[in-house]
């Protein structure tokens, strides 16, 4: 399977600046095998048609400089947490890959582990989440809560107050993303004005809409997820309508995990003026990301929105590829060296992958849903360094956000 | 738990021969903010970490420098490979508060390790709470001695003595049994009644 093994011609060759020679190295060696592994419907199936598309596209890039390089296998659990395995077990024991590119939620991520350790695999987690892991046979491209949730209630808290609503699913997400806010609000000296959780996919959101009402707080950390995540946004809105004093100017509603592929979910005023943070937004400034948008309009219409799930995958798919175009090999611990080695020019901004915490250096964006179903970016950080464990915590300085509109 | 455990800056000790397991293990702990030292020597009692992880397969009574799960001066994470009850105990009467299983899953590391540092913290306070009571229940006696006191010399029921040196002792925010030993060395007067 290694180029290597085809001896110091085909590799200088598939080296060269040359493409065009590429063609004679192709001839001799079969792809390298990319598993694809997302669930493109059910519950979730906006956000895993999204990371779907943003490996294929890098695949299609990637296929244009380095032909035949690598062949996508796709799996699409259907939401199925036995699914994921499956789809994980055949990817690495029947078809060969060394690389799954997959997962949205932490119970899959944590479901398809196991099995990629036992045949020495390599899977790329590309969704913002909880944080406390670092496994020697993951990359990280999403966020972690230092990277999401702590600049988030850096700019929230002396901006809108230090009395937030923490609204969770009743999943890890929720429960870990709360106890870590409720540990920034105590260590700010505010207090929580309240905090409750629904079922995961759970639309009766009027209790909490109640509750909120009633308590009237600083802002609101919303934490469900999907559908219930839809509705509440849906009714925040309603309840603004009726009292000002919950329109997202003074009572924001805030999502780590909100993205311009879930704006379609809601209705066209729902979210308007609500806020979340990500590492990349479609409405970033500058060249390279206004170029990027171009190819993307190009291969998916104009209409539709770049997301930061679709980005990370993006930039995740293409690190991996270079990597395995660099390493000669799709080995995953020359892979992981070669990824260590270098800081790489992707769309999220250059990007490095640390070499104990697995996990990717990622920007900062807090971005507020405007009428044309995207988010104006209002705040940014550069590049933060992932603390999976938050170990740096309590000696880092308060980040300062740079205000940028 | 009100704040993320942080172990940045600790310094921990494998008691472990280096294997593919402690070379795992000590990466993890390094990701952690851990110090890490590796060694297979009994530690000194004078030397010990801040937490301490230990081979429970190989260890032998007498490789930990103290007696007894109670007298463990640090949180203690016993590493098993073995099944075997007597393996099992031995790790319980050293006082581990986790056991991590080998070959290690590296997912296991701070989950265990925040176990035993929160059982370690629970058994110093559980330590410390029972001294105090003991302290208490030793001068008890004293207690009683001064109720009979103001019984005899203040011509009170014994639940009236009792009340009233019980509000001098909230007054003061001092243990009943301090107040008590106090009145008896002259140090402070007879409460008056109420």
């Amino acid at each position: 399977m290694a180029l290597g093994q085809y001896g110091p011609m085909v590799l200088s060759l598939a080296l060269s600046a040359s493409w065009g020679c590429c063609f004679f190295g192709r001839s001799m060696r079969p792809a390298h095998k990319i598993g694809i592994l997302y669930s493109t419907s059910g519950p979730y199936a906006a956000i895993g048609r999204d990371c779907r598309d943003g490996a294929e596209f890098a695949l299609a890039q990637c296929s244009k400089v380095m032909p035949g390089l690598v062949e996508p296998i796709h799996v699409n659990p259907d939401a199925n947490l036995n699914g994921y395995v499956e789809g994980a077990l055949s990817m690495l024991r029947d078809m060969g890959c060394r690389h799954i590119i997959g997962t949205v939620t932490s119970a899959a991520r944590k479901e398809i582990i196991p099995v990629v350790e036992k045949h020495d695999g390599l899977l790329w987690y590309t969704c913002p989440y909880e944080g406390f892991e670092a496994n020697a046979n993951v990359i990280y491209t999403g966020a972690c809560p230092n990277q999401h949730l702590i600049p988030l209630f850096g700019y929230l808290l002396p901006r809108f107050g230090k009395r937030p609503y923490l609204a969770g699913a009743n999943y890890i997400w929720g429960w870990e993303m709360n106890r870590l806010a409720r540990e920034l609000i105590a260590t700010s000296g505010g207090e929580v004005a309240g905090e409750r959780y629904l079922p995961i996919a759970e639309t009766a959101v009027e209790r909490l809409i109640a509750d909120i009402e009633k308590l009237e707080p600083s802002f609101v950390l919303n934490n469900l997820i999907g559908p219930s995540s839809y509705v509440f946004l849906a009714k925040m809105h309603q309840l603004a309508l009726r009292n000002p004093a919950f329109s997202p100017e003074r009572c924001p509603v805030v999502s780590c995990d909100l993205t311009e592929c879930e704006l379609g979910q809601l209705g066209p005023e729902d979210g308007v003026g609500q806020l979340a943070a990500a590492c990349y937004f479609d409405g970033l400034d500058g060249a390279d990301n206004r170029a990027f948008r171009v190819s993307f309009a190009q291969a998916f219409g104009a209409e539709r929105r770049v997301s930061s799930i679709f980005a990370a995958t993006y930039a995740a798919t293409s690190l991996c590829m270079e990597a395995i175009h660099g390493a000669s090999t799709d080995d995953p611990l020359a892979v992981r060296q070669r990824l260590y080695s270098k800081t790489s020019q992707t769309i999220l901004g250059p990007l490095r992958v640390d070499a104990e915490t697995h996990h990717a250096a990622l920007p900062f964006h807090l971005g507020r849903i405007n009428r044309e179903q995207g988010f104006d970016v209002i705040a940014s950080l550069p590049a933060i360094a992932a603390d999976p464990y938050l170990t740096a915590r309590r000696v880092a300085r308060r980040p300062q956000l740079r205000v940028v509109s | 738990m009100t704040f993320t455990p942080n172990f940045a800056h600790w310094r921990a000790t494998v008691l472990h021969r280096p294997d593919s397991n402690t070379d795992k293990l000590i990466r993890q702990l390094r990701l952690l903010g851990f110090v890490v030292e590796i060694t297979w020597a009994p530690p000194s009692a004078d030397a010990i970490p801040d937490l301490l992880l230990v081979d429970a397969d190989q260890g032998w009574d007498g490789l930990l420098p103290w007696q007894g799960a109670d007298a463990a001066p640090c949180p203690l994470v016993a590493m098993l490979a073995s099944e075997a009850p007597s393996r099992i105990a031995w790790a319980l009467e050293q006082g581990a508060g986790a056991i991590l299983a080998k070959p290690l899953n590296t997912s296991a590391v701070y989950p265990a390790l925040v176990m035993a540092s929160a059982r370690y913290q629970e058994r110093v306070e559980t330590r410390e709470r029972i001294s105090y009571l003991e302290e208490r229940l030793r001068l008890r006696p004293l207690v009683y001695t001064v109720v009979r006191l103001l019984v005899e010399r203040g011509g009170m029921t014994e639940d009236e003595a009792y009340a009233v040196l019980r509000s001098s002792a909230m007054q003061q925010r001092l243990p009943l049994e301090t107040i008590a030993a106090s009145i008896l060395a002259g140090t402070q007067p007879m409460p008056e009644t109420g």
